[in-house]
């Protein structure tokens, strides 16, 4: 498939108008999971909201620029420590200052190595964000200023709540700064480099220029979720930060959810969480198992994402279409 | 003077396996466009292979390569012509999350089977090695990075020469095209993607010598196959052995010089450092 008849099959460029409803108004319902006076939802709630975040950061530079990231992790365990460091070493509690100084390293992080790596294609820039990625937490864990091996006790000041409202505000301000770029030049410059780069340079968008832009975004997302992790789960080392986890969860998010489209990372996070979730409460033992075979019967008959079925081209006559478009 | 000559050594020994490890991978990743993140687990199964003929029936390891090929090939055969040839042509990503799916449900099956517990293999020559001036060499891993180099031989010599290996190329090159000329991609693919299995079975063996075993040993090998194909080019035999090498040099100077907690990062960033001045890998050719 060309990544152009996605485009138009998943509704335009922010995706299904409908489906971006439900999934606005699914955001809007989760304002109020604390309400429940649960911990266990409270903590699922910020979890999906976390993995939203993510995906939606990923989905600027691997869903919508076309440049699939597998570092993105990396912006998260850096947001992680600024929020860790700045409790640590200057005592500031704040979670604003956090989220606000995390995205200011996530940015510049972005915007040093952006130069270099994005000159890179496809997969070779898959690789080196690999690369970035887990260079950093090895020199992390070596670094004694960050806590070394050991990491930091975060402890949180806050009430318990606070931290899901901050996760909730970061992942709402990343969905709708994804809209708003999405509908903007940048968002068609991106889309434009992710169909033909050198048509879009000949056209006149600068390519390096609008790949580190999304990158850097990209990274801010990433980063603030991470800040509020930090402050919410009081404790941070390498593999916590780093976890590769966050770093596989947020793409298979958008897969499922919808490549390039606005709704798409919070749908993926939602029925991913979900599904891990059943799993893990109903076959501890063998969960993993069953999530691997989940990912794999939803790739082979929904490999264009589940908000095709949104479509009123797709349906489930589209799946049954879509079953086999890929066929060698 | 004498630790530079160790680590060299070493490095080139631990560089054999890389080499077989990351071959398979760079096969699958050249010709089909599958980055396949299962990759780990089929070494993973290679090792087990080995650990199982060892220990019920005395089998030496060394002569468990074959059969670990055999049994991951047919096995890899079996998920590229019934589940990947699906959706194939979709884009990159759709692959990738299926093999993330396959390496879940692998390793998970496997953790079921052996359970998690570290087990190994010690052979009656285990221990025993040589020297040459001042450095010492385990025989062990000679002949791993002897069987090595047999194995990478061959594939170049099955690739460049036999009729599949020819249609395999064409297919890499214009799969429209190879379809046009009577080549049967499905089975082709299937047989590609078997291949990548076996040699990652075949490596895992190699693996199982030198490493512990659990069912999540894999894992770190995708990323080392990964580097690997960067620094020597996707897809060519000879890139797999080089980059392999270089990455097993690599890492034995990085914990050498710069510290065990290290080694790792010191190969990254070389990696880094090479996509940065040649993007296509150091034997990759412009526009290839």
């Amino acid at each position: 498939m060309r990544p152009g008849r996605a485009l138009g099959a998943l509704g335009g460029i922010t995706g299904n108008a409908n489906a971006l409803r439900v999934t606005v108004a699914i955001l809007i319902l989760m304002v109020f999971v604390p309400m429940l006076h649960s911990g266990y939802y409270e903590n699922l709630g910020r979890g999906v909201l976390m993995f939203a975040t993510l995906s939606l950061g990923w989905n600027l530079i691997g869903g919508y620029t076309g440049y699939v990231s597998f570092g993105n992790v990396v912006f998260f365990g850096l947001g992680s420590y600024t929020t860790a460091a700045l409790w640590q070493h200057w005592h500031q509690q704040s979670i604003v200052l956090a989220v606000i100084c995390a995205m200011v390293v996530g940015v510049a992080f972005a915007l040093v190595l952006g130069m270099p790596i994005l000159r890179l294609r496809g997969h070779y820039f898959g690789i080196a964000t690999l690369g970035i990625a887990l260079a950093t937490q090895e020199i992390v864990s070596n670094v004694d200023w960050l806590g070394a091996g050991s990491g930091f006790t975060v402890r949180p000041v806050d009430a318990y709540s606070t931290y899901y409202y901050a996760m909730w505000i970061v992942c709402a301000a990343s969905m709708l700064a994804t809209y708003l770029i999405a509908r903007s030049k940048l968002g068609y410059a991106f889309v434009a480099i992710r169909e033909n780069e050198e048509a879009a340079a000949v056209l006149g968008v600068d390519p390096t220029r609008y790949k580190v832009i999304a990158w850097a975004i990209s990274a801010a997302m990433a980063a603030a979720a991470g800040a509020v992790f930090a402050g919410a789960n009081g404790f941070i080392d390498p593999p916590t930060a780093f976890a590769l986890d966050n770093n596989v969860f947020p793409i298979v998010m958008v897969i499922l959810g919808g490549v390039g489209t606005v709704a798409g990372p919070l749908v993926g996070a939602l029925i991913l969480t979900a599904i891990n979730e059943t799993l893990w409460s109903h076959f501890p033992q063998i969960h993993t198992l069953f999530f691997g075979a989940v990912i794999v019967v939803v790739v082979v008959f929904l490999p264009r994402g589940i908000l095709w079925l949104f479509n009123t081209r797709g349906g489930w006559k589209g799946v049954a279409g879509s079953l086999g478009a890929y066929r060698v | 003077m004498q630790l530079f000559w160790q680590d060299l050594v070493n490095g080139i020994l631990v560089g054999g396996i890389f080499a077989v490890v990351a071959l398979g991978f760079s096969l699958v990743w050249g010709i089909m466009n599958i980055i396949n993140l299962a990759h780990g687990s089929f070494v993973m199964l290679g090792a087990y292979t080995a650990y199982v003929l060892f220990s019920t029936w005395n089998v030496d390891p060394f002569l468990s390569i074959p059969v670990a090929f055999v049994l991951l090939f047919v096995f890899g055969y079996c998920v590229q012509r019934f589940v990947i040839n699906f959706v194939v042509r979709a884009p990159i990503l759709t692959t990738f999350l299926l093999t993330f799916g396959l390496s879940l449900l692998i390793v998970n099956f496997a953790l079921l089977v052996f359970h998690g517990d570290v087990k190994g293999i010690t052979t009656q020559y285990s221990g025993s090695n040589f020297s040459i001036g001042s450095v010492t060499i385990a025989w062990v891993k000679l002949w791993t990075l002897l069987v090595a180099l047999v194995i990478t031989a061959l594939m170049q010599l099955w690739l460049t020469r036999s009729k599949t290996g020819r249609a395999i190329r064409a297919m890499a090159m214009d799969i429209d095209a190879a379809q046009l000329s009577g080549v049967r991609v499905a089975h082709l693919y299937a047989v590609v993607f078997g291949l990548g299995a076996g040699l990652a079975g075949a490596a895992g063996v190699l693996v199982s010598l030198s490493y512990s075993l659990q069912p999540s040993m894999g894992d770190p090998f995708v990323i080392t196959a990964f580097v690997v194909c960067v620094l020597g080019g996707l897809g060519s035999v000879q890139g797999a052995l080089v980059g392999g090498l270089i990455f097993g040099v690599l890492e034995a100077f990085g914990s050498q010089y710069i510290g065990t907690g290290l080694q790792d990062a010191v190969a990254l960033v070389v990696l880094l450092i090479v996509l940065i001045l040649r993007p296509r890998g150091l034997l990759g050719k412009a526009g290839a």
